[in-house]
């Protein structure tokens, strides 16, 4: 991306200053994304220059235009939250899904529901470490041949675990699945 | 005694005047920015319908056109919002300067939606012209 040219060395200090908080505003993003506000900011700042005339001082003419552009952080935070939303739901990453909850949660109780959805599912997957470590009170347990509980228990009198270590996939396949289904629908929400 | 008496309950009298006037001003103000914010996507269509527009040339038609004094930097994630609506199309055009310029477009569906909306506020306009009478 081409800087904007400045004369003054204050007006270029200040033009820097600016556009590396617009790239702190804008870190979460992809490297995409992140470039394309950029250049919007660095092409809006350009055009407005353009209109300030030749005998203001360019720094003074560039606070002018910077302060009526905004505060970066206040300004793209609204705009951030919904492109790392877009991002998350197109890529199914659970770190930009995770970034992507956590801009949004104040845009409304669904982003809330969906954050509790994905942190049962991260309780869920626990239980492949508790098979781990408790092989013998985690698992698939029947009592007189009947279903009895599924996951980690205190008290296995009485019952027979019968999965085994097949447990492990069972529960890895099953975190997987209700993932993408989540997902799916975090993404069919925000389409609406 | 009785003209500090009178002296006072005027004071006091202006001083609910002025109070009056200004909660008066403080909800037009409040509702004026509420119509601004209401109406700055509708505005936004409509500039678009004309002709492709770069976004500071768009802030400079709002203002050539409305009175609407908006934070330059507030355009940027309305037209995000509009683009995911897919109500605006927006591609980068290079220029000699070296410094491109994403010019935005309104799409099949913005200017379905625009007439859409150009019909509601047709008939708001009427309604409010009724009740004036």
């Amino acid at each position: 991306m081409k800087d904007v040219p400045f004369r003054e060395l204050s007006a270029r200090k200040i033009y820097t200053d600016y556009m590396n908080r617009v790239k702190q505003a804008t870190a979460v993003l992809a490297t995409d994304d992140q470039l394309d506000l950029l250049m919007e900011f660095n092409s809006h700042i350009y055009e407005a220059m353009q209109q300030k005339p030749v005998e203001a001082g360019e720094a003074d003419a560039l606070v002018t235009v910077l302060e009526k552009l905004g505060n970066p952080e206040q300004v793209l935070k609204p705009l951030v939250a919904e492109r790392k939303l877009k991002e998350a739901t197109r890529t199914f990453n659970p770190k930009h899904v995770y970034q992507a909850l956590l801009l949004n949660l104040k845009n409304g109780i669904i982003y809330g529901v969906f954050g509790i959805l994905y942190l049962l599912l991260a309780c869920f997957s626990l239980l492949i470490i508790t098979k781990i470590i408790a092989p013998s009170k985690t698992g698939l347990f029947y009592r007189n041949d009947q279903f009895d509980s599924f996951g980690f228990i205190a008290d296995t009198s009485g019952t027979q675990e019968i999965l085994g270590y097949w447990f492990i996939p069972v529960v890895a396949i099953t975190v997987v699945t209700l993932y993408l289904l989540i997902t799916f629908l975090f993404r069919t929400t925000n389409r609406r | 005694m009785g003209e500090k008496i009178f002296f006072t309950i005027h004071i006091a009298l202006l001083c609910i005047l002025l109070y009056i006037c200004l909660m008066n001003s403080d909800f037009v103000n409040n509702w004026a920015s509420q119509v601004k914010k209401g109406t700055l996507s509708f505005i936004v269509l409509n500039i678009l319908r004309k002709k492709e527009v770069y976004g500071y040339e768009l802030i400079e038609e709002i203002k050539k056109f409305t009175a609407i004094e908006i934070a330059e930097g507030t355009l940027y994630p309305l037209m995000n919002r509009l683009k995911k609506e897919n109500l605006v199309a927006s591609k980068w055009v290079e220029q000699e300067t070296g410094i491109p310029r994403k010019y935005y477009s309104l799409t099949k569906k913005g200017v379905s939606t625009l007439a859409e909306m150009q019909a509601y506020w047709t008939n708001l306009e009427k309604v409010i012209y009724k009740l004036q009478k």
